[in-house]
């Protein structure tokens, strides 16, 4: 750090999944900012910003639980970190909103009985890292490149959509995820699905169609030659780790009989599918390893889909 | 529904409805010139009877009710491709959200609406506990929806895994959160709000 430059400091909202099931997320993204010596205080008593369940039911419900959380974050100094791509776009959203509709607005500051605050920075770690921290201070950071990690950079949809809402990156064609797994020494590999859906919310009421979406961004990871995927969504992560399993089940080898190798050969140009673990990774995780940081405090015990054969493999564990 | 003509009579055509939706998505429906570009970047149509295009058709010409009818709103994502990419500034997404928003108020859940079941279920946890519980919103769901055994095997591995919690505690604000709830439902009883 230059002197007198002050040190980067943030407040932070982690939001639900990060505090259940996509703990490995928040314990990473502590890890590394602490790694990184960058500041992060959890915005106290925030709660749950609705989500897409919230907005999909009752629009003025979802902007003004996300007004009240960006007045709470008010309190606590600094740009506000968010890690979870849906909650970052609701709160980015919501913000977006009530700048661009008055009425709406009076209609939220009514609901949260006090102003909305509008003007608080909402940030995605991905874009303090890459562009606060810096990726060439990133690169210098690095203490064990991820040399020979073949990696699927997930965007999926809620970080760079709509065009005028997150100011993330490029809507059709982002290049975060990829400028930062090259300043941390891994090898990005270009695909077709890194933008499509993963079925999302509807992993509870319509697992079926999670299936369906998820597997075909699995094979698109595998044709590529990934060895692994990563996401910055812990709806993504849950979607493509803990169900990993029942798609192979769902859509993976032909079975013995006559139809299924009938079939199944058809599908898959003759060769048997390609059935490799493709271990999920947060981009937090990934680059808190490239930083040194101990493999035990990155929660890689929560994960289903196993990373650590892989690790050892490439000899980042 | 299907292969039935459409005619189109006063009858037919509910154009209170479609004011309603442009109303509350903010958007206008009348500006889509059908180019199909929201239909073809769509991660849900093949699951849907109307495509995203078809939606937005049939708003032009009033036929409100033939949506409601079928299940193209509880199959939609929310996942922003169709807003993203239309040259028009159509907003399809939020259309979809006022969609179902009129469709619930008007008929509560249907068969079609499991997805609004697990919506409502995250609602009530928000304001019951402040934050979502995980554990409960799976056990509530599948209570609800009378799927007592769809992933009971994932449940106990998520457990040891430390990924759903056992227990929650309440926000120590909850109160605030209750306030929200309330005063929201008091503009909509007095008209203040949609
Ligand atoms: S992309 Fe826009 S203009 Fe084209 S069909 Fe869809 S809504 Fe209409
Ligand atoms: S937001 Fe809904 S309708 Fe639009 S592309 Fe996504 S799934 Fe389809």
């Amino acid at each position: 750090m230059t002197p007198g430059k002050k040190r980067l400091s943030y407040s932070y909202y982690p939001g639900c999944s990060l505090h259940a099931s996509g703990r490995e997320y928040d314990i990473s993204t502590r890890a590394l900012f602490k790694a990184l010596n960058v500041g992060l205080k959890e915005v106290p008593d925030w709660f749950c910003c609705g989500a897409t369940p919230a907005h999909n039911v009752d629009e003025l419900l979802s902007l003004s639980l996300c007004a009240k959380n960006l007045s709470l974050a008010e309190e606590v100094e600094g740009d506000l970190a968010v890690a979870c791509a849906a909650c970052f776009s609701r709160l980015k959203t919501t913000q977006h909103h009530l700048k661009e509709d008055d009425s709406k607005r009076k209609q939220v500051e009514v609901a949260i009985d006090g102003p909305a605050a509008l003007n608080k920075p909402v940030k995605h770690i991905m874009e303090i890292l890459a562009r606060e921290y810096g990726l060439a201070k990133l690169e210098e950071s690095v203490k064990k490149p991820l040399l020979g990690l073949k990696v699927a950079p997930y965007y999926g949809c809620l970080l760079t959509r709509p065009p005028e809402v997150p100011e993330l990156d490029d809507c059709e064609d982002p290049s975060i995820m990829e400028d930062l797994l090259r300043a941390l020494g891994a090898e990005p590999v270009k695909w077709s699905h890194r933008m499509e859906c993963c079925g999302a919310n509807f992993t509870l009421s319509r697992p079926g169609v999670v299936l369906k979406l998820s597997n075909a961004i699995l094979e698109s990871a595998r044709i590529a030659g990934a060895d692994c995927i990563m996401v910055a969504c812990p709806l993504c992560h849950g979607n493509l780790d803990i169900r990993q399993k029942e798609i192979k089940e769902a859509y993976g080898a032909p079975d013995s009989t006559l139809f299924g190798n009938i079939f199944g050969s058809e599908l898959h140009g003759g060769s048997a599918p390609d059935q490799r673990d493709l271990p999920i990774f947060y981009v937090t995780q990934l680059a808190a390893l490239a930083m040194g940081v101990a493999s035990e405090s990155l929660g890689f015990e929560s994960v289903i889909t196993d990373p650590k054969p892989l690790l050892r493999d490439k000899q980042l564990l | 529904m299907k292969n039935k003509l459409m005619h189109l009579s006063n009858e037919t055509m509910n154009i209170g409805f479609v004011k309603k939706v442009e109303a509350l998505s903010g958007s206008s429906v009348r500006r889509c010139f059908q180019c199909g570009k929201c239909s073809a970047g769509c991660p849900m149509s093949t699951f849907m009877e109307h495509p995203p295009n078809r939606v937005v058709r049939l708003l032009q010409l009033g036929q409100g009710q033939r949506i409601l009818a079928g299940r193209s709103i509880w199959y939609c994502a929310s996942c922003e491709t169709c807003t993203t990419r239309c040259p028009n500034k159509v907003d399809l997404a939020a259309i979809m959200d006022a969609l179902r928003k009129l469709s619930w108020d008007a008929d509560g859940p249907s068969k079609e609406s499991y997805v609004q079941l697990a919506n409502r279920l995250f609602i009530e946890n928000i304001r019951t506990y402040g934050r979502q519980y995980e554990l409960r919103l799976g056990a509530a769901f599948n209570m609800k929806s009378g799927q007592f055994l769809k992933d009971l095997m994932l449940g106990p591995k998520l457990i040891s895994k430390g990924k759903l919690k056992m227990f929650h505690s309440k926000n120590k604000n909850i109160a605030e959160i209750e306030g929200i709830f309330k005063r929201i439902e008091e503009m909509r009883k007095k008209g203040e709000a949609l």
